[in-house]
């Protein structure tokens, strides 16, 4: 089911279609252990011929992957990996190859995980699926501090301290990434006019949430309007991460160094306000006893944008931001309402109940949205 | 009703907690977060399952609200005669159903949205948002107290 908005990258474009023609397929049930482990030894014999799996362990948490630990053993050594597979339906709908891509081009520039293997066409393994390199650290403390609430990760301050330069670094690092010079196959560039980064993304996100059949409520309908009356120009086009937040990457809880930054699938080539406005979304932040909101439990708002521009040396437009705070709330909305609920309603993913309970939370998103559009455009 | 939903309901959150998961293995993660998940949301729909028809009833009443609201501010003959007389029938439609009455007059209020926003009259577009912030304003806080048992929210 296309609905028209054709406007947009084209692999994304192929991958919504994709969504569109899966929804008619029949249930998908999670993978078991022993199936899973089947699976894998099918990969490697036809792949590594004489390798053995071993000790596969499913990973909790995560709405949109089917996550496995394994041993592979192969010429009397022994290493330990990753699979990440996709379920039927995901709360986001992305590309394994993309992801892989960047993940290869992006080693020595910032920590990312290194990928071994890509199924992208699902040849061996019953949904698309990479194999990753196993990185050591933790999401978040593992002996976490008390938080006050929200749904953001609580670090506290000593790991605040410690993570904080780090985190802005390796934004910066992506952003200043060399995409001219070392061109991502399978990226297209928006560059047709100053407005196209800004249309596409929010095309990719009217079009997912239509195939979805997100039910409309008012405050959606006007922040849509709103949203493609005010796109704004693009002063230079970065790669972005998409999904750049505390949460979204491993840190050594001795050293707290940044051991690698995760959840690739949404970067694209766009306008840098996109991420920054993202981290300042409030769902991943915190707020202490005082009240007082901190970015991804590390940064106050002013405080991160200053810090931006100061090491970046780019100028974060105020209304250019703003209008991504209204797209990021407006994504999370669509996150929430349609995509997590499609994908539970239609029996798709092995975690129904987890994306059913995050659907409530977008009451809080609709709430971000009329608090943004009452605000206004910064002077 | 013997036995009643409350009852059963909270039968199956004890099976739940003090039967099934403490059976299941330490490092069956995707199990066991599940079953915390179905715990908790049971446990909320226990808390809610009384009070949710009423809840249903006063969306679709505010949506039907909002949708008088544009009605009265925006005459047929001068913004769409179309959109205007969706909303209309959409507010007097009968049925018991009042899911499919939030939906057909929230459907109707978003094209009403997209046929003032495509014209030029910059005040009737200063003059819906007000409105439709006014009422979302109310509308939101009222779905943010009802969700808030899940967690996620710091209302």
């Amino acid at each position: 089911m296309s609905t028209g908005l054709t406007e947009m990258e084209t692999p994304l474009r192929a991958i919504l279609d994709r969504r569109a023609a899966n929804r008619d397929l029949p249930p998908y049930r999670a993978a078991l252990r022993h199936e899973i482990a089947a699976v894998l030894q099918g990969f490697f014999d036809a792949t590594l011929p004489g390798a053995t799996v071993a000790d596969v362990k499913r990973v909790g948490g995560g709405a949109s992957k089917e996550q496995f630990f394994f041993a592979l053993t192969h010429e009397g050594e022994t290493q330990r990996y990753l699979l990440r597979m996709d379920p039927r339906k995901a709360i986001t709908e992305t590309d394994r190859a993309r992801e892989s891509l960047l993940l290869d081009l992006m080693q020595g520039i910032v920590p990312v995980p290194r990928p071994a293997w890509t199924d992208n066409e699902a040849r061996y393994f019953p949904q698309p699926a990479a194999i990753m390199h196993v990185v050591r650290g933790v999401t978040k403390p593992s002996v976490s501090a008390q938080k006050v609430s929200g749904l953001g990760t609580w670090l506290g301050p000593d790991y605040r301290d410690r993570l904080k330069d780090q985190f802005l670094d390796h934004l910066i690092a992506i952003h200043g990434f060399d995409w001219r010079g070392r061109p991502l196959p399978g990226f297209e560039v928006p560059d047709a006019d100053a407005k196209q980064a800004a249309r596409w993304t929010l095309n990719y996100w009217r079009e997912i949430w239509r195939i979805d059949e997100g039910e409309t409520r008012p405050i959606f309908a006007l922040a849509e309007q709103w949203l493609l009356a005010n796109l704004p120009d693009c002063a230079e086009l970065v790669l972005t991460h998409g999904d750049y937040r505390t949460g979204n990457y491993l840190f050594d809880e001795d050293t707290a160094e940044i051991t690698a930054l995760l959840d690739w699938e949404l970067a694209r080539i766009g306008d840098y306000h996109e991420d920054l406005a993202w981290v300042l979304m409030q769902v991943f932040g915190t707020f202490d006893e005082n009240r007082t909101f901190r970015a991804s439990d590390l940064f106050e708002r002013e405080e991160f944008i200053r810090a931006y521009e100061q090491r970046s040396g780019r100028t974060v437009n105020r209304k250019t931001l703003h209008f991504y705070d209204v797209l990021s709330s407006f994504k999370c909305y669509i996150i929430c309402a349609a995509n997590g609920s499609a994908a539970a309603r239609s029996q798709h993913n092995h975690q129904d109940v987890l994306l059913t309970f995050l659907a409530a939370a977008a009451p809080m998103f609709a709430d971000d949205l009329v608090r943004l559009l009452r605000q206004g455009e910064p002077a | 009703m013997i036995p009643t939903i409350d009852e059963r309901l909270a039968s199956i959150v004890r099976s739940l907690s003090e039967v099934i998961v403490p059976h299941l293995p330490e490092d069956a993660s995707l199990a066991r977060e599940q079953a915390g998940l179905i715990i908790g949301h049971v446990q909320i729909i226990r808390s809610q399952i009384d009070d949710a028809p009423a809840y249903e009833q006063a969306e679709r009443d505010d949506a039907a609200a909002l949708g008088q609201a544009l009605l009265a501010e925006f005459p047929a003959d001068r913004y769409g005669a179309a959109a205007m007389d969706a909303l209309k029938q959409a507010i007097t439609l009968t049925t018991s159903d009042v899911r499919e009455s939030r939906r057909a007059i929230n459907t109707a209020i978003e094209a009403v949205i997209q046929a003032i926003s495509a014209g030029t009259c910059a005040a009737s577009k200063s003059r819906l948002s007000s409105i439709i912030l006014d009422f979302e304003d109310t509308r939101t806080q009222k779905d943010r107290k009802w969700f808030a048992p899940f967690g996620f929210d710091t209302i």
